[in-house]
């Protein structure tokens, strides 16, 4: 039962909403709504298991004193104060607590998650320098394709030869598009075969147990 | 030719340091480079500068973290700017939990340049949780989704939700995001619910979007840093905002590193050549 019922729950709730969508009648409108409704619901819960997630396996990795066990301590101090701050910010008398939240947020927390971001643009420098190099026919026109790409998105490239933005443009709408509608073919086709595969309970691994 | 060999091994750190340098002058000293607004850029602006004032209102979702802040946060807030400046309607959501804090910043920031009015002029509904489940609730009802705003005040208590149903009553949906997210807004709220989506995103993910470009999908797309800055350009030039322009800032500083980015991979390709051409030799 532990694995049949939510095998029978996908079945029926599954098939319904993908037969939903093709009968405009009013009992149809308003079964979508409401499991949509609880869509939300269930996504909020999904935060609360995330949260309770990452409790668990810093508090293990405190207990067994993992290598860099201490910056536990950071994570689990930052989510408890921020989730605090934020929580009994909102009460009146509370007020300087949701002032406090947002400074912390917006001089620390938003500082320091651009500045891990923008240490990627020195891989990147430093990984283009190391493999973009014309070894066949087609490392080269990739190559050209990338430069001229990358000259049309900076005002550089119109100061040059102002058709560079336009050569960027088609690049962008004709080859590389035809090879994204390609891909999304794909996923779109991959999607469908993995949702059938659920509804109709072949793939099992979300159940937990690799399908056992 | 050992100096051209040696250009296939140039310290990563130098690499490092340039790129920092690169960086770092231009913002000291802008360059003030010109932003020649693109086609896509300036199909999204047309679209929401043709939206009639005082009328209903544009939905942005601001679908963003801080880590994507240098490239999104000037997307959002040029938008905003247009917005109030024409006196345009807005509704700002988010599905991202951190993009809360940052739009609500945004919005108090620039609703002191406008003689705006919160309830009356924009209305900020916070976040929700749930990703396509609220792109579709919004379907519905946007008060399913949120029934109330980020402020706990219900919507029917604001004068701007007066009417304000569901996406027939939103004449344009933007989603500014560094994710997948606006595939989400397409599908549901665009081919679902029939709704115009604008969008607005990193420049890495950029390509992802123009299949649905050229299908009419979206109005129009700002292709990040670059797409914010000439949307700042195009509220300059209307007489929207004198506000500093932040993108086009750092559009200085892109513009240099693109430039060194593909001086090192000539350097690179230099090098590379030279060391084939001596070991076919041998």
């Amino acid at each position: 039962m532990k694995k049949q019922l939510p095998l029978m729950i996908v079945l029926v709730l599954g098939s319904a909403m993908a037969v939903q969508f093709f009968i405009p009648s009013h009992i149809s409108t308003v079964t979508y709504e409401t499991l949509n409704r609880w869509m939300i619901v269930i996504a909020a819960f999904a935060i609360t298991l995330a949260v309770g997630s990452l409790i668990n396996h810093h508090a293990l990795k405190i207990k067994r004193k993992k290598a860099g066990w201490w910056n536990s301590y950071v994570t689990l101090i930052g989510l408890v104060a921020m989730a605090l701050l934020g929580i009994l910010g909102r009460v009146e008398s509370m007020a300087w607590m949701g002032r406090l939240y947002s400074k912390v947020f917006k001089y620390i927390q938003a500082p320091m998650d651009s500045a891990m971001f923008a240490i990627l643009a020195f891989y990147m420098a430093s990984a283009a320098y190391r493999a973009f190099r014309a070894r066949s026919k087609e490392a080269a026109l990739l190559l050209v394709s990338g430069f001229i790409v990358m000259l049309g998105v900076i005002p550089f490239g119109s100061l040059i030869w102002d058709k560079i933005p336009d050569i960027s443009e088609w690049i962008m709408m004709v080859p590389n598009m035809a090879s994204k509608r390609g891909i999304l073919f794909g996923v779109g086709l991959g999607m469908t075969a993995t949702s059938l595969k659920i509804i109709l309970g072949i793939e099992r691994n979300w159940l937990g147990g690799g399908g056992k | 030719m050992k100096f051209l060999e040696k250009l296939t091994k140039i310290d990563r750190r130098i690499i490092f340091l340039l790129v920092a340098l690169a960086v770092i002058v231009p913002l000291v000293i802008p360059l003030g480079l010109p932003a020649k607004p693109g086609k896509y850029s300036k199909k999204l602006y047309d679209f929401v500068d043709k939206i009639p004032p005082n009328n209903q209102p544009l939905l942005i979702s601001a679908d963003y973290s801080p880590s994507m802040m240098p490239e999104l946060h000037p997307m959002f807030k040029a938008i905003v700017r247009h917005c109030f400046a024409k006196r345009i309607r807005l509704l700002v959501m988010t599905l991202d939990p951190t993009g809360a804090a940052l739009a609500e910043d945004a919005l108090n920031e620039i609703s002191k340049e406008y003689p705006v009015e919160y309830g009356k002029d924009y209305v900020f509904l916070g976040f929700k949780s749930g990703g396509s489940a609220v792109m579709m609730a919004i379907g519905q009802n946007i008060r399913q989704a949120f029934p109330t705003d980020a402020y706990n005040k219900p919507l029917d208590e604001l004068p701007m939700m007066k009417g304000i149903r569901n996406y027939a009553d939103i004449p344009l949906v933007i989603d500014i995001a560094g994710s997948a997210i606006i595939n989400g807004w397409v599908n549901y709220a665009g081919t679902r619910y029939h709704a115009k989506v604008g969008a607005g995103c990193t420049a890495v993910s950029t390509a992802d979007y123009y299949p649905f470009l050229q299908a009419g999908q979206l109005v129009g797309l700002l292709n990040g840093m670059k797409g914010a800055s000439e949307y700042e350009h195009l509220n300059e030039k209307n007489g929207y905002s004198k506000a500093p322009k932040q993108a086009s800032k750092g559009m200085d500083a892109v513009s240099i590193v693109h430039l060194m980015i593909m001086l090192f991979i000539v350097l690179g390709n230099i090098g590379y050549f030279v060391v084939r051409k001596k070991s076919s030799k041998k």
